[in-house]
């Protein structure tokens, strides 16, 4: 044969991989493991020895989609150990800053991973081909998203202006006015998504879940509340682990958190939508009730109309916001005193569900140990639960198809998994 | 994590050109690597002869050119340029 050179020019891209490991036996499943084959990454780890007001930007490092809720939930339990309350105009800069990701995480999942799924489209580049108004749309959402990042946190992705106590510097009101018919137009995209998304047709089901979420008692959760549970449970989010634990499984490199002595759960939009229905906002809980919605919703695939509702409750709570903006007099509250050693704990919803910090931190104001618990990691085995359901239910399907169903019972959820979930390597043992 | 990703990228890349071209051997890959990529050449070279160990791409030379122009827009990517079966 003769030797030839060719021509290629290919970018390699990054992308996660996950398998799945399904055992039939008589036509039933025995088995379904999703295994994610990502590295650990030590964040917890190398968090050992540095200052405490490190935490906050080293562990929105973590997620490039989410990383305001990393700052958040850092400051919220590390600033418990300067005596810090943030309050008035800042307290709503943090609602601001973390509405802007919510807009653009949710808008990413909704429209570029998730709506594929439902008008036959392999992906977001074919879909942007077929509906290219839609996409155009989502596009033009997650840029304003974005843009709120940009104003409040200094740039879209791993925001630099957030510090214990508040910001490094607010915005002025020239950023400000510029900003809102952003969020005017932002609210219209927002409303126009929840009914382009509520003409999909989605598959018939319902699913058993104990939803876990924050609850507050005056607002839809971001910063604070209590962690609830649809199955009864209510404590401080500092009291998360006395409720909850990670578990290891032999078989993936992602934790699995069970709530003791019951097992899987979901926390994420549904959760959240489901114990927190009431203090959506208005024009929100107006769409819920236009689009048929109830006031709990149990079918995975309908989660996305859901995200679009919180989508909308975004814009109109950054918009109330910018309204009432009054630069505050100092960007940050001052501590009341050295950080006090102890140990200090704090949950913020992530677009993805509840995320939890907690950092123990000595005399010098050093960090003995941190642990952090990702939304990701919660619904990890309510997840490989669902996709055990859809095996259950498509055993009929070719290995192929099979594997799309599974592949898309998990982009109901996550979109860090959803990265992963276009490379699924299933594998199916029949007896 | 993210280097070994795109190394077995641009294997499976390498595994499909060939395919699609009849190969049963591929001799020589061609990379471009951008000032800003997050691989170096040793890293390359290090995970190269093993992950492509009983594939087409198995004993394959790997040429690499390390760029240094940092206003290149592909500056943080690596660029599978050529493969010679």
């Amino acid at each position: 044969m003769t030797e030839r050179t060719i021509k290629v020019d290919y970018v390699p891209r990054v992308e996660g991989e996950g398998s799945l490991q399904v055992k039939v036996r008589d036509g039933a499943v025995e088995d379904v493991r999703l295994r994610i084959f990502e590295p650990p990454r030590f964040f917890e780890a190398f968090l050992r020895g540095r200052k405490y007001d490190e935490a906050p930007d080293i562990t929105a490092r973590i997620c490039g989609i989410c990383p305001v809720a990393y700052q958040m939930s850092a400051c919220h339990a590390l600033e418990k150990s300067l005596g810090i309350t943030v309050d008035g105009g800042l307290r709503e800069l943090r609602r601001l800053l973390y509405s802007g990701e919510w807009i653009e995480s949710h808008t990413l999942h909704m429209y570029l991973l998730h709506a594929p799924d439902f008008l036959g489209q392999p992906d977001a580049i074919a879909l942007a081909r077929e509906h290219p108004a839609e996409v155009k749309r989502g596009l033009e959402l997650k840029r304003v998203g974005n843009r709120i990042l940009q104003v409040l946190g200094g740039r879209e992705i791993h925001p630099i202006n957030v510090r214990m106590g508040g910001f490094y510097r607010v915005p002025t009101l020239e950023e400000v006015s510029e900003l809102r018919p952003q969020v005017e137009k932002a609210l219209l995209l927002a409303e126009e998504s929840v009914r382009f998304f509520a003409q999909l047709s989605f598959p018939d089901l319902t699913e058993d879940y104990e939803f876990v979420s924050l609850v507050h008692p005056k607002e839809y959760p971001m910063n604070e509340g209590e962690v609830v549970s649809s199955e009864g449970l209510r404590l401080p989010a500092e009291r998360f682990e006395e409720a909850f634990e990670e578990v290891q499984v032999p078989y993936s490199n992602a934790y699995h958190v069970v709530r003791k002595g019951r097992g899987s759960y979901l926390t994420g939009p549904l959760a959240r939508y489901a114990l927190n229905h009431d203090r959506l906002s208005p024009r929100a809980l107006d769409l819920a009730r236009e689009v048929g919605l109830g006031k709990v919703e149990r079918n995975p695939y309908r989660s996305i109309l859901v995200r679009s509702l919180e989508v909308v409750h975004a814009c109109e709570e950054s918009l109330a916001i910018l309204e009432r903006y009054r630069p505050p007099p100092k960007a940050w509250v001052e501590p009341a005193h050295s950080p006090l050693p102890g140990t200090y704990a704090a949950i913020t919803e992530a677009p993805r569900g509840m995320l939890y910090h907690r950092y123990r931190v000595n005399a010098g104001g050093f960090l003995d140990e941190a642990r952090i618990i990702a939304p990701t990691t919660q619904n990890q085995k309510r997840i490989e639960d669902d996709v055990r359901h859809v095996v259950g239910r498509s055993l009929d399907l070719d290995d192929p198809h099979l594997a799309d169903a599974c592949e898309r019972a998990i982009r109901n959820h996550d979109p860090c998994i959803s990265c992963a979930t276009h490379f699924l390597d299933l594998t199916v043992e029949r007896q | 994590m993210h280097e070994e990703r795109m190394l077995q990228d641009i294997r499976r890349k390498v595994e499909e050109v060939a395919r699609d071209n009849g190969a049963t051997h591929v001799r020589r890959v061609a990379l471009w690597v951008g000032a800003l990529a997050h691989l170096t050449e040793d890293q390359a070279r290090a995970r190269w002869s093993e992950m492509t160990r009983g594939t087409v791409a198995q004993d394959s030379a790997l040429d690499i050119e390390q760029s240094k122009n940092l206003d290149d827009p592909r500056a943080q990517s690596i660029v599978l340029t050529s493969i010679e079966i």
